[in-house]
């Protein structure tokens, strides 16, 4: 088991015909995702790695029962597919583009509230329960780095996920599902909206979140901790500690402003709800054995 | 992207939001003709983006003729990078407001935040007295109502002139908020003059740098930055800021770049300057190492762990750009993520150092850095 994406879950991919979407589409095929459908607009009739296109959504799911849609399009086209998919009738939708315009983002993150929606993204590598399925792009091929296992991750990086993600490996665990919300000011899921996933799934002992400086999504996934909803033990790494106020580093949304969103303020948040929290990626693997030893 | 204070005021004037006359100058020669439009006494506003302007100095205000001059002399030349100055009338002032427009993320709305002290450090008020405070959540999909202009109004004046202006001024700076793809527009302090104006003291309107695409083009100039390297990466579209130690990033993610910065200072490193070597710069070796050199580091720190931002690529770019520009300092790398095989051949082949884990390479730089062996 596994939570958001399993091996059954029916994945249709927006944008498949393009040169990102069909590359990873052969990989998600590869890694044994239940790839149904495509969509391109203009592009119904072709097939990519044996999988039919569709003109639109709506034709896609009625012809292949699709549940979850993963979009490779672009920054610019990201609000409109991800209508489209809610239109449908979709509920899981995982969009990487690097690039969404801001307003955008919230007006996604809006419609995905009203639809009862979960949308991933954007400026993520997706969702990736290894050995099961992957919505997104992640080197699951480097065993070192994507083992099966029994902890939960959530991020808001690419790059340092796979740091962190190989120090939970080396420890001697593997990862249940990692879900990363992306890097952007306004992700359409948050990390404590992901916690009842984690909180409910049989397979999953720990949760480890790789956070940063800005915003407050650490913040609240601590207050689910103390407020009891979230109640398996929690390891967090936070980049920016000793980022100098006010410079944007990292992400748009790693920003210190209104006094919120520092490492201290989030460290001080977790650890006082009973969460542990690690200086260096190195250090993650030795907090999860100090919790589940 | 933000803009400068005569930037967003002229945005605010086309939008219907009062300002103080002002005319801007980027000489001593215009300044004669300005001081004869706006009149003395009046206000010098150096036009460069960082806060706490009145406080540093860079707003002076000026009675006379000689003393506009010599202020003016002394800001064109000052350590600040002030390319241009407003010129701006003296406004007998009543009282003064707060007023912004930002997001909200978590409730995924639009945010008007305002306050019936201006002029303040509004995120200093936030932590001391948060009640002072005014919040009215806007919904994106349906834009700012009458009536919730009207009712932050209320909470800011009694005089029924005053709020109707203010009003109609929270409804335009919405407007402008909206059609200029804002993260945040801000005017601090709002003017309520002793003549009953409402009008716009300050400017601030911050662009999000997604939305470019479909927004007037402000030409990037150097003044924008603070450093040359700065102003150059952002020509190149690398993210980039500017410290002053010893040691240059050339990483790969945003994440993964800012916690390298926090081992270098957690051994006792220096950062010479941050710069995101990842995403949709990774073909961009030579560059990012182009910028790096301009800086006075002994050792450029190579961090990777990439998956569509392949490392066989990115070594490959680093070893021709090694050819090209000929280096003066050691390059420690830490490459690894989609065919890290492959990259870890090409830089041993290049003869350079070549690791695997992220905090011994970090240890490598700053040992070079503080004159270890090379």
């Amino acid at each position: 088991m596994s939570i958001y994406i399993q091996k059954d879950t029916k994945v249709l991919i927006q944008g498949i015909t393009g040169s990102e979407g069909s590359f990873w589409t052969k990989h998600m095929i590869d890694m044994g995702t239940n790839v149904v459908a495509g969509v391109t607009p203009g592009k119904a009739g072709q097939f990519v790695e044996g999988v039919e296109v569709y003109n639109s959504v709506k034709e896609a799911v009625a012809a292949s029962g699709a549940d979850a849609s993963m979009l490779f399009v672009p920054p610019k086209f990201t609000k409109d597919a991800v209508l489209e998919a809610l239109s449908a009738g979709i509920k899981k939708i995982v969009t990487v583009a690097d690039g969404i315009p801001l307003h955008e983002t919230v007006e996604i993150r809006r419609m995905a509230k009203e639809n009862g929606a979960m949308v991933v993204g954007g400026n993520t590598s997706g969702v990736i329960s290894p050995g099961e399925a992957m919505m997104g792009f992640f080197p699951y091929w480097i065993e070192r780095v994507y083992k099966p296992g029994r902890i939960g991750v959530m991020t808001r990086s690419g790059s340092l996920t796979n740091e962190v993600t190989a120090m939970i490996v080396e420890a001697g665990y593997g990862v249940s599902t990692l879900i990363g919300v992306g890097g952007d000011p306004v992700p359409g899921t948050r990390f404590a909206e992901m916690l009842p996933l984690y909180e409910a799934d049989p397979a999953t002992d720990a949760v480890v979140i790789i956070g940063e400086l800005g915003g407050t999504m650490e913040e609240e996934v601590a207050e689910a901790m103390k407020s009891g909803s979230f109640t398996k033990p929690c390891v967090a790494f936070l980049g920016g500690r000793t980022a100098p106020k006010g410079k944007r580093m990292g992400h748009a949304g790693a920003i210190v402003s209104g006094g919120k969103g520092s490492v201290e303020g989030k460290i001080k948040a977790l650890e006082g709800a009973g969460g542990l929290v690690a200086d260096r990626p190195r250090k993650v693997g030795a907090l999860l054995h100090q919790l589940l030893d | 992207m933000k803009l400068f204070e005569y930037q967003a005021k002229e945005v605010f004037k086309m939008g219907g939001i009062a300002v103080p006359k002002s005319l801007l100058v980027e000489n001593l020669e215009g300044l004669d003709t300005a001081l004869d439009t706006i009149g003395l006494p009046c206000a010098l506003k150096s036009q460069v983006l960082r806060g706490g302007r009145g406080k540093a100095g860079l707003i002076p205000l000026v009675k006379t003729l000689g003393k506009a001059v010599s202020e003016a002399e002394r800001l064109l030349a000052s350590e600040h990078n002030v390319q241009k100055i407003l010129v701006e009338e003296m406004i007998k002032i009543d009282q003064e407001l707060y007023l912004s427009v930002t997001i909200d993320a978590k409730k995924a709305t639009a945010l008007v935040i305002a306050c019936s002290e201006g002029g303040i450090d509004i995120e200093t008020l936030a932590k001391e007295s948060p009640e002072k405070i005014i919040f009215e959540e806007v919904d994106i999909l349906l834009g700012i109502q009458p009536y919730q202009c009207r009712n932050i109004a209320y909470k800011l004046s009694e005089d029924p002139a005053i709020i109707k202006q203010l009003s109609q001024m929270i409804y335009n700076l919405y407007q402008v908020f909206r059609s200029y793809d804002a993260e945040l527009v801000e005017i601090n302090p709002v003017f309520i003059t002793k003549d009953g104006k409402v009008l716009a003291g300050d400017g601030k309107l911050s662009i999000d740098d997604n939305s470019m695409y479909r927004q007037k083009s402000y030409e990037m100039t150097r003044d924008y930055f603070d450093s040359d390297m700065a102003y150059e990466a952002a020509l190149e579209g690398i993210p980039y800021i500017q410290f002053d130690g010893d040691i240059s990033l050339m990483c790969a993610g945003a994440g993964l770049t800012t916690t390298v910065y926090d081992l270098i200072n957690y051994a006792g490193g220096h950062v010479a300057n941050y710069l995101e070597f990842g995403g949709p710069n990774y073909r961009k070796a030579e560059e990012a190492m182009r910028l790096c050199l301009k800086n006075e580091s002994s050792v450029i720190l190579v961090v990777t762990f990439g998956t569509i931002a392949r490392a066989d690529v990115m070594a490959d770019g680093i070893v021709a750009a090694i050819k090209k520009l000929q280096p003066d300092r050691p390059i420690v790398t830490c490459i690894r993520g989609t065919n890290e095989i492959e990259a870890t051949k090409t830089l041993k082949a290049a003869g350079l150092e070549c690791l695997t884990d992220t905090e011994e390479a970090v240890a490598r730089a700053v040992e070079i850095a503080k004159g270890g062996s090379k």
